[in-house]
């Protein structure tokens, strides 16, 4: 990674922030409030969220949501895959169904959630876990298989014990997938998320946007969506630095 | 990476699509169809969707032209809408690929809304474009169009600088640099990116429908479910899995058949 200057680093998106910000600005003067407020407005809108403790509630109850969801999605993956890497009749019966799942829009299944476990807390839960839980599973059950059959035999060949063979080989070749697969299943995850607070039982910041949406009040709901981006933004970095952190690993098995 | 590492990979890969083993694979299906089956039949209510019950709707849900349409209706507007994004973003993608000026303008834009659930701005788009087909439409190209941008943008920038040395040399124009060299050595990065793109259009298309209450796929879940017709609902999740994986099982055969020299996985 080559270092450059702070200057060059921040001062051209900061440039392009406050351009929008212009640009917002002028825009939202020449149109009505309820179809683009000015940026003013909504930094004033989005000051009222923070002093009147709104926001903190909703991020809170987003936050809970968004991690117990995903803690349990990867409780469940990671062993699941680890399982799946070791038990090849196993993995080749089911994997076709995971990479079924993995491909297909969770969205639709939350009608049926809604309908079968109604409202509160759990059935969101589920909405989130569902979402990313088949990105962890299916990039570990990748990764397992990227293990090479050679580098199994020498281990056997050499009576290494299953210990062994888990940590010396198995293990490192997954993990750098498993990463990549949290990193995704965070992205998903969020999605789940919100989608479960707009469908489900509303709350967080999701009933945040709705409610000012039925109320036609557009700053509450720009405010809104420019929370949710910084709070996505934030967590995507942490999944893509835990990732590049063992990326390395993966250079192995090239 | 050394052809002779590269190939047995790409082989391996090869049986990951139903072929190979075909026995153990419908064995595992059948196996989790009866589990599902009796564990439901046991513990949840009898309107719940059951395999048998879902494998005996089928034929009169597709067979209904109310099915039908929703079903042309949500899969046509997903096509046409990640047309849209593959345009701009491609074009977006290659400016911010290879000129660093646009690419600082836009970066801090670009990966802000890449990194934000996608669904949170429909709201948004129902208040600017109603609550109608175009805000699905909207949302649609929305979630599918930064995933292919920051993609191109990546594979524009991996382009390998002695092509584009060559090309100088000869005196290239800038048009044939970007659309006779560029474009195709990014196009796996696209390829890459417009499988994410898809997935996410779906979703989008499908949220959209929820909250708009618009006719497609997605409603058609929503109404089927909300009267307790579980199983007839299920079948349209079958075939929004089927699309997936449709679209899913095109990229890896079109990566495999035009770019066999490239493997790289997605910026999600």
């Amino acid at each position: 990674m080559k270092r450059t200057s702070l200057w060059s680093d921040w001062l051209p998106p900061a440039i392009t922030l406050i351009a929008g910000a212009v640009l917002w600005q002028y825009a939202g003067s020449r149109t009505s409030a309820a179809f683009l407020s000015t940026f003013t407005a909504t930094m004033s809108r989005l000051w009222g969220m923070v002093a009147s403790g709104e926001l903190v509630d909703a991020l809170a109850q987003s936050l809970l949501l968004f991690v117990t969801g995903f803690a349990l999605a990867v409780a469940v993956a990671v062993p699941l895959g680890l399982l799946l890497a070791r038990v090849t009749v196993l993995r080749i019966a089911t994997e076709s169904y995971i990479m079924m799942f993995n491909s297909m829009p969770m969205a639709a299944l939350i009608p049926f959630i809604l309908s079968i476990m109604g409202f509160g807390f759990a059935p969101k839960v589920v909405v989130v876990f569902l979402f990313s839980v088949f990105a962890v599973l299916y990039n570990t059950m990748e990764g397992a298989r990227s293990v090479k059959p050679e580098l199994l035999e020498v281990a056997r060949s050499y009576r290494s014990s299953e210990w062994r063979l888990w940590r010396d080989v198995m293990l490192p070749f997954t993990l750098p997938f498993t990463l990549t697969g949290i990193r995704q299943g965070i992205g998903r995850g969020l999605v789940g998320m919100v989608a479960a607070e707009f469908f489900l039982s509303a709350s967080g910041i999701g009933k945040l946007i709705t409610v000012n949406e039925r109320d036609f009040d557009t700053a509450g709901v720009l405010a809104a969506i420019i929370v949710i981006t910084i709070f996505g933004t934030v967590l995507m970095s942490l999944g893509r630095a835990v990732e590049n952190r063992f990326a390395a690993w993966r250079g192995l098995s090239r | 990476m050394s052809d002779a590492v590269a190939l047995p990979a790409i082989r391996r890969r090869a049986w990951a699509i139903p072929g190979g083993n075909l026995g153990i694979k419908i064995a595992g299906g059948l196996v989790i169809a009866a589990v599902w089956q009796i564990l439901v039949g046991i513990f949840a209510p009898p309107y719940v969707a059951k395999p048998i019950g879902i494998v005996m709707a089928i034929p009169s849900v597709l067979s209904s032209p109310q099915f039908l349409a929703a079903a042309w209706s949500t899969l046509w507007a997903v096509a046409q809408g990640l047309v849209v994004a593959v345009v701009i973003g491609t074009v977006v993608g290659l400016a911010m690929g290879r000129m660093r000026t646009v690419d600082r303008a836009f970066a801090v834009y670009v990966n802000g809304l890449n990194a934000m659930p996608m669904v949170a701005v429909l709201p948004l788009l129902t208040l600017w474009f109603g609550y109608t087909g175009d805000a699905r439409m909207a949302t649609i190209v929305f979630a599918a169009f930064f995933a292919i941008a920051l993609n191109m943008a990546d594979g524009a920038r991996a382009v390998p600088p002695e092509y584009l040395e060559v090309a100088r040399s000869y005196r290239a124009n800038w048009l044939g640099i970007w659309f006779g060299i560029t474009v195709p050595a990014a196009l796996p990065y696209l390829l890459a990116g417009l499988r994410i793109a898809a997935g996410r259009a779906l979703i989008g298309a499908i949220v959209a429908e929820f909250y708009i209450s618009l006719d497609g796929l997605g409603f058609y879940i929503l109404f089927n479910s909300r009267s307790f017709h579980h199983d007839e609902a299920f079948v349209a999740v079958l075939l929004l899995a089927l699309f997936g994986l449709g679209i899913e099982a095109a990229m890896n055969w079109a990566m495999r058949r035009f770019l066999p020299w490239y493997r790289r996985e997605g910026r999600n």
